[in-house]
């Protein structure tokens, strides 16, 4: 039993959004809303109190008319790995045990009956993927119809964020064990936003698989982390050495150094490596 | 023996270790915390059995295939039909959160008769019966004095089974005034029209073209199927097309495409006459398609002469050079598209000439009927019922002139205009007007105006699922299915290449107390009787949809949609169709006069437009919470719209970023949100649509202004189209 | 006034209350106290405590799962099966039963309560599920089934064999059925059936050596059986 397990080889799932087909049209947010049972309010428009799993961010190049440009970055839960695998910013800080890394997927897990609401993993992800329930969810009488049954609404009181559509693993891993199979094929298991995105701007897969398109994508160095071979690709604030499982790609310069803190002249990716030296 | 203090302690210890020793604190604590974690209020959605249903999305024309997921009964989530033509997986913003529309609250549960003042909200629930007898009998009042043409109906189109029932029933009872809400579609139609001389629709083959050159139209902000754009978007990207986007905002077209072109608003017909003048002054036309299949070259010579690129850049704001530039990058392409647009084109038709320029463009590249180009695609000819018999009364009454003047005189290229009658109030009101899916109370420019004119129709029915604006203030409402509920054909135009029939089919039991929208033309044909009757001798709408799709149901039941991806537009042969490029009417159409924002320069200095965001739905259907919620607060802050200023105008005018200000116009006036932002145009101010509703749920009503009461219209003198693009504007302080 | 009366009387009572203390309340029956005290929260906390906090519920109608077994072929599937998803059905809906059960056959009340009261009424029958988990657990039968090769009977003991169910008895505090925590109110267990809490599941991951995921706990990740 214990020999059949140690032979699966572990998943990375990650994601690689191409930021050039991506024309932020805000499809992937309300596919995660509708899938993971995301609560809404009367008033959403103070983006610090709404619950978006996934959230498209706009961007600009900061330059005047007619030369300024934009660029929408959908950020969800950046599932780090951090510095050596599971160390994300937010897995280390909980004291409840109420968000954990798989080293089988690297997903990092959110348990809302485990978790007690202290928000140290907000404060520590630096990528504002965490939200806070500050109220109960109402969903307007009927609505509740449409609930997912496959993902549990939150309560007051909790921290919330992407599971990567974990549901839809456990239920791509039933099928494959009721046929007799281990491991998942790669379009069995996708995530919602991906499998909505109109553009088709989202790839998700796993990292460690040379078959799988986000590792062609990507071509993740795996002894640094899963940094990105290609020169297209990046991950946001890459320099904090969080490791994050999410990818980004752009022929656009000045959307790839928006992606960290650059100093003023300094060309991305150029000191990568030394970050943490 | 007596109880005292240290016996009671004693007896307090004993207890304590004896709960110790027994399961009762250890198990209690276990169970208040699982009690902490299961709020009663907090829903636990039942589990069940998981299975799809596919049908067809109504919600936009765009026509795509979802499938829906069900928990047992229940539905959970709408997801693309992967193997649809149309949307091939893909789902918007909007068809994903369709379960918040058939679950939602804004849901109208049974037939309502007025019973307060109108747009009071007080309404009496009645019965079918009632509602329809009710009906018919207002009808029969109005057809009794002999004046049929005053009843009057107003859909979103007039395609598919539902669109000609109601069209057979103002027949039948002898009215004309069919009216349907005006789309960039129209100019399309007219322009093919006067071009080819045919009724046919106009689609592109946008995933083919190498170089699309576009004047306005919001590929990436909801035009057309919006998720067959994006994909063909996605295709350019990988087959390195060139998109060039010419609008004075960059809008998410803009900013996705190649290249923008910032030009002042309105003179995008002049850019384009400008590059048609570069293309045939140096000769770049295809010279196979321009000698072998139009006719009056040398009257659009004639007309082209006087639009210089040098004229161009006066208007537009751009160089000379850049007018030639992509003027023969465009002709030098090899499979190159030029398309007209006014973002999504669903709220006007918009400038004949604009559109007409446009195509001329396609003419002159030869990118008609080719591959990657533009195609003359034939109406949808399946509805073959017979005539209706007319008696007198409807022969009469189909001889007088439309109410809104449509298809005759100088408004012979378009069919319906809607605007000219409850905007402009131009021709004679109905007596009775029948409104089913579509909210022209809304979503009409010169709000406050068309307000008034429906205030002096005496009956307006609506057919609305939804409490919305025109459902409100309506006599009598008699709800239909949602479409997820009903079982209807939905032939797709929004401009695809390929005919696409799709099927909605009800994957869920009506909620409510409602109907197909078919079964109740057909209920109410019955009881206004006579000729009427006669012309519907349908059992129930099922039936005619059956009887009328019959070659084509095994198909579609089995599917879910009918495609015809062999349909290649009609090849140009020698004798066969000509493209006029010039002479008549197009004369008149192209040397109109251009049009010109309503209002004094010197006392309105700014220009506000609005615009479309895929966010915002700004039709039939109201934004549901997830896409409310999905709004930026750039543009929606609390209960403030944004409006988009330059920083540059910002400082001149003395207004800050998020600063509140009124913003006045000739025909009204708001409270806004100031946001600063580079990527609109000096001295332009930008509103989005699909905002400031009045009707609906908490969560849409009361957010921002509805940009239509600020915008007024302005008729395009060819065509009798709305073609204002926006209105003078100023700000003011609160 | 009636106060400052009541207090003067408290004061001179209590010297003489003391010294009556000191004389007779004394040693044996301390001690006889904390037995009392000690042998009352006992039976509390053994006895009452659990009928306290369990509420018994009948089922809609009994059922005789050992009846039923010797009818099928394919054993607790035949009822309980997998759908095509890998997703496991749960307790039959009435359309599997309907096939058999038109009509009543024998001659049990349990029969015809159920063909008459839901079978021809076309209701849903009620069950009440004794091992129905939290909501935010994700229990994937195949899993267990088809991965692991566990029998039914690890976690459901003998139900299968049973000849009547059992009253249902629910948590009054949690909601939760009692066979989730165990029939042991001190949650001692001598069968891998008697309890089904997370320790329980934990346990039998640990010995099967699936438990090693977690960066947190060094067991098995959170996301494995939680939702």
């Amino acid at each position: 039993m214990k020999q059949e397990q140690t032979q699966h080889r572990p998943k990375r799932y990650g994601m690689v959004i191409d930021l050039d087909k991506c024309t932020g049209c805000g499809s992937c947010m309300v596919a995660c809303m509708a899938e993971n049972n995301v609560s809404f309010k009367k008033d959403e428009s103070d983006k610090l109190l709404s619950i978006t799993w996934m959230r498209v961010y706009k961007i600009t190049n900061g330059k005047p008319f007619p030369d300024t440009d934009i660029c929408y970055i959908p950020r969800p839960c950046q599932h780090c790995a951090g510095q050596h695998e599971g160390h994300s910013p937010c897995v280390s800080v909980c004291p409840a045990t109420a968000t954990d890394y798989s080293r089988e997927t690297g997903i990092v897990s959110q348990i809302y009956t485990r978790c007690f609401g202290c928000r140290y993993c907000m404060a520590a992800c630096p990528y504002h993927a965490r939200y806070f329930n500050w109220w109960d969810p109402v969903w307007p009488d009927g609505m509740e119809k449409y609930l997912n049954p496959d993902v549990s609404p939150r309560m007051r009181g909790v921290v919330e964020k992407c599971s990567f559509c974990f549901q839809r693993y456990q239920a791509a891993k039933n099928k494959a064990y009721l046929e007799g199979r281990r491991e998942l094929e790669e379009d069995e298991y996708q995530t919602a936003c991906t499998q909505a995105c109109p553009a088709g701007a989202i790839v998700f897969g796993d990292l460690n698989n040379p078959d799988h398109l986000v590792h062609k994508m990507v071509d993740p160095d795996l002894k640094h982390g899963g940094r990105p071979r290609n020169p297209e690709v990046f991950r946001l604030l890459e320099r904090l050495g969080t490791n994050p499982k999410v990818y980004y790609k752009s022929g656009r310069q000045w959307v790839r150094k928006a992606g960290d803190n650059y100093l003023p002249g300094e060309k991305p990716g150029a000191d990568m490596h030394k970050s943490h030296s | 023996m007596k109880v005292d203090r240290r016996s009671f302690l004693s007896l307090l210890i004993g207890g304590a270790a004896g709960t110790a020793l027994s399961p009762l604190p250890w198990k209690l604590t276990d169970d208040l915390s699982i009690w902490t974690q299961n709020w009663p209020w907090t829903p636990v959605p039942p589990r069940g059995e998981s299975y799809y249903e596919t049908t067809t999305c109504t919600l936009c024309p765009g026509g795509c295939g979802i499938k829906v997921r069900k928990i047992d009964q229940r539905c959970v989530k709408i997801e693309g039909a992967d193997e649809h033509p149309v949307n091939k997986g893909g789902v918007c913003i909007l068809g994903l959160s369709g379960l918040q529309l058939l679950y939602g609250p804004t849901r109208i549960r049974t037939p309502l008769k007025r019973v307060g003042k109108r747009g009071e909200g007080k309404w009496e629930p009645v019965s079918w019966d009632q509602a329809l007898t009710r009906l018919a009998d207002k009808l029969k009042e109005v057809r009794a004095q002999g004046a049929p043409e005053k009843a009057a109906c107003l859909l979103d189109s007039s395609r598919g089974t539902v669109g000609h029932l109601f069209r057979r029933l103002m027949t039948v009872y002898g009215s004309p005034n069919f009216f349907t809400m005006p789309s960039v579609e129209d100019a399309y139609r007219a322009a093919l029209k006067l071009t080819q001389g045919i009724e046919a629709r106009v689609g592109f083959d946008l995933e083919n073209a190498d170089f699309v050159l576009s004047f306005g139209c919001g590929l990436l902000d909801g035009w057309g199927s919006p998720v067959r754009v994006f994909k063909a978007n996605s295709t350019w990207k990988e087959n390195h097309a060139t998109v060039v986007q010419i609008e004075p905002r960059l809008s998410n077209t803009a900013a996705k495409a190649d290249h923008w072109l910032a030009i002042k608003p309105g003179s995008e017909a002049e850019l384009a006459l400008a590059m048609a003048n570069v293309i045939v002054g140096r000769n770049l036309y295809r010279s196979e398609f321009v000698d072998g299949f139009c006719e009056n070259f040398q009257g659009l010579k004639r007309i082209l002469a006087l639009h210089t690129p040098e004229a161009a850049a006066a208007a537009t704001g751009l160089a000379p050079e850049v007018v030639v530039k992509w003027a023969v990058e465009f002709a030098r392409a090899s499979r190159p598209v030029a398309l007209y647009g006014r973002g999504q084109g669903r709220t006007a038709a918009g400038s004949l000439r604009q559109c007409m320029a446009v195509m001329l463009l396609n003419a002159l590249v030869g990118a008609v009927n080719r591959a990657g180009g533009m195609w003359t695609v034939p109406d949808y000819d399946y509805i073959g019922w017979e005539e209706p018999e007319l008696d007198e009364v409807a022969r009469a009454g189909l001889e007088r002139p439309r109410a809104d003047g449509a298809g005759s005189g100088k408004y012979t290229p378009a069919s319906s205009l809607v605007q000219r009658l409850l905007g402009s109030g131009a021709g004679q009101l109905p007596e009775v007007l029948m409104v089913a899916r579509c909210n022209p109370l809304y979503s009409l420019p010169e709000n406050g105006a068309v307000k008034d004119n429906f205030d002096k129709i005496p009956f307006v029915v609506s057919f609305s699922s939804f409490m919305d604006e025109t459902a409100a203030n309506a006599d009598l409402v008699l709800p239909e299915h949602v479409y997820l509920e009903r079982l209807e054909d939905v032939p797709v135009t929004a401009g695809l290449s390929c005919p696409v029939i799709g099927l909605c089919q009800p994957v869920t039991e009506p909620r409510w107390d409602t109907r197909s929208l078919g079964d109740v033309v057909i209920a109410l044909a019955r009881k206004i009787g006579d000729s009427a009757a006669a012309a519907f001798q349908w059992d129930d709408y099922e039936a005619c949809l059956k009887e009328t799709l019959e070659d084509k149901w095994d198909t579609l039941e089995e599917r879910g949609f009918w495609y015809d991806a062999e349909f290649r537009p009609p090849a140009w042969e020698d004798g066969e169709g000509k493209f006029r490029l010039a002479g008549g009417k197009l004369d008149e159409v192209l040397q109109a006069d251009e049009i010109v924002p309503a209002g004094d320069p010197a006392k309105f200095p700014l220009i506000l437009v609005p615009y479309d965001s895929i966010r915002l739905a700004h039709d039939y259907i109201g934004d549901p919470p997830f896409m409310i919620k999905a709004v930026g607060d750039d543009v929606l802050k609390g209960k403030d719209v944004c409006v988009q200023i330059n920083p540059a105008t910002a400082r001149k005018f003395a207004v800050s970023e998020g600063s509140i200000v009124q913003l006045i116009t000739p025909v009204g006036k708001a409270r806004v949100r100031v946001h600063l932002d580079e990527a609109v145009m000096p001295g332009v101010l930008y509103v989005p649509r699909g905002l400031g509703h009045t009707a609906y749920d908490a969560y849409l009503a009361g957010k921002g202004i509805n940009v239509n009461a600020l915008i007024g219209s302005l008729e395009d003198p060819a065509s009798g189209f709305d073609a204002a693009w926006g209105i003078r504007a100023k700000l003011a302080k609160v | 006034m009636s106060s400052q009366e009541d207090k003067v009387k408290t004061l001179s009572e209590t010297p003489a209350d003391c010294q009556a203390g000191q004389g007779s309340g004394g040693g044996p029956f301390i001690v006889l106290f904390f037995i009392i005290g000690f042998v009352a929260s006992l039976v509390v906390g053994w006895v009452i405590f659990p009928k306290v906090l369990y509420s018994q519920k009948s089922q809609p109608f009994d059922f005789n799962h050992r009846l039923h077994l010797e009818q099928v072929d394919d054993g607790c599937q035949s009822c309980h099966f997998f759908r095509e998803d890998g997703s496991f059905a749960g307790v039959p809906k009435l359309e599997q039963c309907i096939d058999c059960h038109e009509d009543v056959q024998g001659e049990s009340e349990d029969e015809a309560v159920f063909v008459e009261q839901y079978v021809a009424k076309e209701r849903e029958v009620p069950w009440l599920i004794y091992s129905r988990q939290p909501n935010c657990v994700f229990f994937p039968h195949a899993a267990h089934i088809f991965g692991a090769k566990l029998e039914c009977r690890t976690c459901h003991g003998d139900t299968g064999t049973s000849e009547s169910l059992k009253p249902y008895e629910e948590n009054r505090i949690t909601g939760y059925s009692r066979d989730i925590w165990g029939r042991n109110i001190a949650g001692f267990k001598s069968n891998t059936w008697d309890r089904m809490k997370m320790d329980d599941c934990a346990q039998c991951h640990e010995t099967a050596g699936i438990h090693d995921s977690s960066v947190q706990t060094g067991r098995d990740a959170c996301f494995v059986c939680h939702k």
